[in-house]
């Protein structure tokens, strides 16, 4: 038996080693309390039971390695190879280089900076599907654009292009990012179940949004998917009403304000929408490429819509070819589109959802437990609400961690605090203990405290920024003809507006950042940091 | 009951064995002995809790004499409130039998021990 106690601690300390640094302390305790236990069958099994959790550990990872390094095997074996003529190959082999290696080293620099990923197979779940979703996106888009370019002589890469798909690249690697970060134990900080509950929201909208045009959306105004634009304005704005709306109920103290939360949430939750529409969308188009549905007009006289249609001719043998190509490889590109912009337009238009919830909701916010329930205290014959009881257990709580009170004290006065009926009877619990002791619940600042918050210029801000879109539908309503913003000199001066106009906007929003940023850097500056408690109701 | 607080019966049970006495250091034998709990159990849920934030560990100081130095674990100001709250929503109904499954199980260990 000792001999066998031995081999397993000896096994259980090797094994420990292929931990990650953060989880290797537990086995190591649980080999280092070994030898307190009582040797023979106890300790066969206390030891039994440290190698069982590194195990599962070891495992987990070497399951996670070796999925993705199939699944970055796969996207290698479809987007690698094509011959040297056709024109999408040195494109795809920079897209499968660099997604294989950002992928790969991504989570280690979250990971230093934001910690391992969180437990419980939510935050897995969605790290295995986004992944999965990226690593599609990645494959099909190589397989179709080397589909739509086999003429490659007909398909010439301008410099702008690079630019683009260089830009499209970095933003999926972005979202990565974003992935791993949210789903990290130091993540930033949202109400509990706001990110599900979003993310839900957004691949609803993308898959419905599939289902109407599985191919992608074509420019044309009569396609179907075009008609549910509404739903990618929608999105942002329902979802960030609805974080800064289950804000109210988080009450940690690490949490964003309701605003902050209605962006990053609607961000999220559109980035889901595009990224799952734009995998979907492309892997459709890389398996079912002749069932694309035409989108360009047909190849008159054999012009070149892609090289320059003047000097150069398609031969009557490629015509058909060249047509079925760039069908493809116009095909989806909406969607490829979507995931550059959402992000940025789901941010800003989270913004005025939060904003808007802040405003219809702020005082059931503060009476779910926020400052101004608090200071100045309530009234004696006022009922209790469950905010203010579990406002005197948390202070109950502090005191009693710093041994003002005993556990007998704190047990019968939290239970008084549970039947409390009036917030006298409630002042009465804490009364006789000292002002300012940390509250387990976090206060946060009040709303009203400051003239003007950031929250309310961002909101404000952001609603101006309204102006443009809408100045440029205007001046596409009133002047007639194909492209009038070009044309008629009208249109020249309505662009101009638009132009100088959003340009303002995001001057002042830039100067609105600047600001932010010198106050946050400014000690005492944050508006999160722990704030002052206020006296316990009844000093 | 046990998912309204969202933890286990289990993970009860371990916060129930850390909160009597908040700030005191414990070692994980002397966790797995109150709560019954094996090893292949017990370190799983302190290491969920203590990523959670719930539960704080860190290594005994100095070198004792005759035995490794210990993992130690208490539960942070936050898991504090957490487990109350836990444990006081679990009170009326669940409190004796844990109670006496707890007991139940230090006796078994013991028996093993002897």
């Amino acid at each position: 038996m000792d001999r066998f106690t031995r081999i397993l601690a000896g096994l259980l300390g090797h094994c420990a080693g292929l931990l990650p640094a953060a989880r290797r302390d537990w086995a190591e305790a649980v080999l280092a309390e070994a030898g307190e236990i009582p040797s023979g069958v106890a300790r066969v099994a206390w030891l039994g039971g440290g190698l069982w959790l590194v195990t599962r550990g070891v495992l987990m990872r070497v399951m996670r390695v070796l999925a993705f390094a199939a699944g970055a095997a796969g996207v290698v074996w479809a987007g690698w190879p094509g011959s040297s003529s056709n024109s999408a190959v040195p494109l795809n082999r920079v897209y499968v280089v660099v997604s294989v290696v950002a992928l790969a080293v991504l989570p280690a620099v979250v990971r230093r900076y934001y910690g391992l990923v969180r437990s419980g197979w939510g935050p897995l779940a969605a790290r295995v599907g986004g992944y999965a979703m990226v690593l599609a996106l990645i494959a099909a888009k190589a397989v179709k654009d080397r589909l739509g370019s086999k003429l490659g002589a007909y398909f010439a890469i301008v410099p702008g292009q690079w630019v683009l798909q260089i830009v499209l690249l970095l933003l999926i690697v972005g979202y990565v990012a974003g992935l791993l970060i949210l789903t990290s134990q130091r993540r930033v900080q949202l109400a509990r179940w706001t990110l599900p509950i979003v993310t839900g929201l957004g691949a609803v909208t993308g898959g419905v949004l599939y289902a109407l045009e599985p191919f992608g959306a074509t420019a044309d105004p009569s396609s179907p998917s075009l008609q549910w634009w509404w739903l990618g304005v929608a999105l942002p704005l329902v979802t960030g009403f609805l974080a800064a709306r289950l804000s109210a109920r988080d009450t940690r103290p690490a949490a964003l304000g309701p605003v902050q939360q209605g962006a990053l949430a609607a961000s999220c939750a559109l980035a889901a929408a595009a990224l799952l529409l734009a995998a979907l969308t492309s892997v459709t188009i890389a398996l079912l490429p002749q069932h694309v549905p035409a989108q360009a007009p047909a190849a008159n006289n054999g012009a070149c819509q892609t090289c320059d249609p003047v000097r150069t001719v398609i031969p009557p043998g490629l015509r058909h070819e060249y047509q079925a190509e760039i069908t493809i490889g116009q095909a989806g590109t909406l969607p490829m589109v979507s995931l550059l912009i959402a992000p940025f337009l789901g941010a800003w238009l989270g913004v005025l959802g939060g904003g808007l919830a802040r405003r219809s909701f702020g005082a059931s916010r503060r009476a779910a437990g926020g400052p101004d329930a608090i200071s100045p205290p309530p009234p004696g014959h006022l009922m209790a609400s469950d905010a203010d009881r579990e406002q005197v257990i948390g202070t109950l709580t502090a005191a009693f961690a710093q041994g003002r009170l005993t556990k007998e004290e704190l047990d019968l006065r939290a239970g008084q605090a549970f039947a409390a009926r009036t917030c006298a009877e409630l002042a009465a619990l804490t009364a006789g203990l000292p002002a300012g002791l940390t509250r387990t619940q976090p206060v946060r600042q009040p709303a009203r405290a400051q003239p003007r918050q950031p929250a309310d210029k961002a909101v404000a801000w952001c609603a101006w920024g309204l102006i443009t879109p809408a100045l440029f539908m205007a001046g596409n309503a009133l002047i007639p003809g194909p492209t009038p913003a070009n044309n008629e000199p009208a249109g020249k001066i309505i662009s101009l507006i638009v132009v100088v106009y959003f340009i303002t906007w995001l001057v002042i929003g830039a100067q609105m950042l600047g600001t932010w940023h010198q106050q946050r850097s400014r000690p005492g500056g944050g508006r999160h940091l722990a704030e002052p408690i206020p006296p316990a109701a009844g000093e | 009951m046990a998912r309204r607080s969202g933890f286990s019966a289990q993970t009860l049970s371990v916060l129930a064995s850390l909160e009597p006495d908040p700030a005191t250091w414990r070692h994980g034998y002397l966790l797995a002995r109150e709560t019954g709990l094996r090893s292949g159990t017990l370190y799983p849920i302190l290491i969920r809790l203590a990523e959670r934030g719930l539960v704080e560990a860190c290594w005994e100081d100095g070198q004792p004499a005759g035995r490794p130095r210990r993992h130690l674990y208490r539960l942070s100001s936050e898991g504090l409130a957490a487990a109350r709250a836990a444990l006081a929503a679990q009170a009326p109904l669940k409190h004796p039998r844990s109670a006496a499954a707890g007991r139940a199980g230090r006796r078994r260990m013991a028996g093993e021990g002897a």
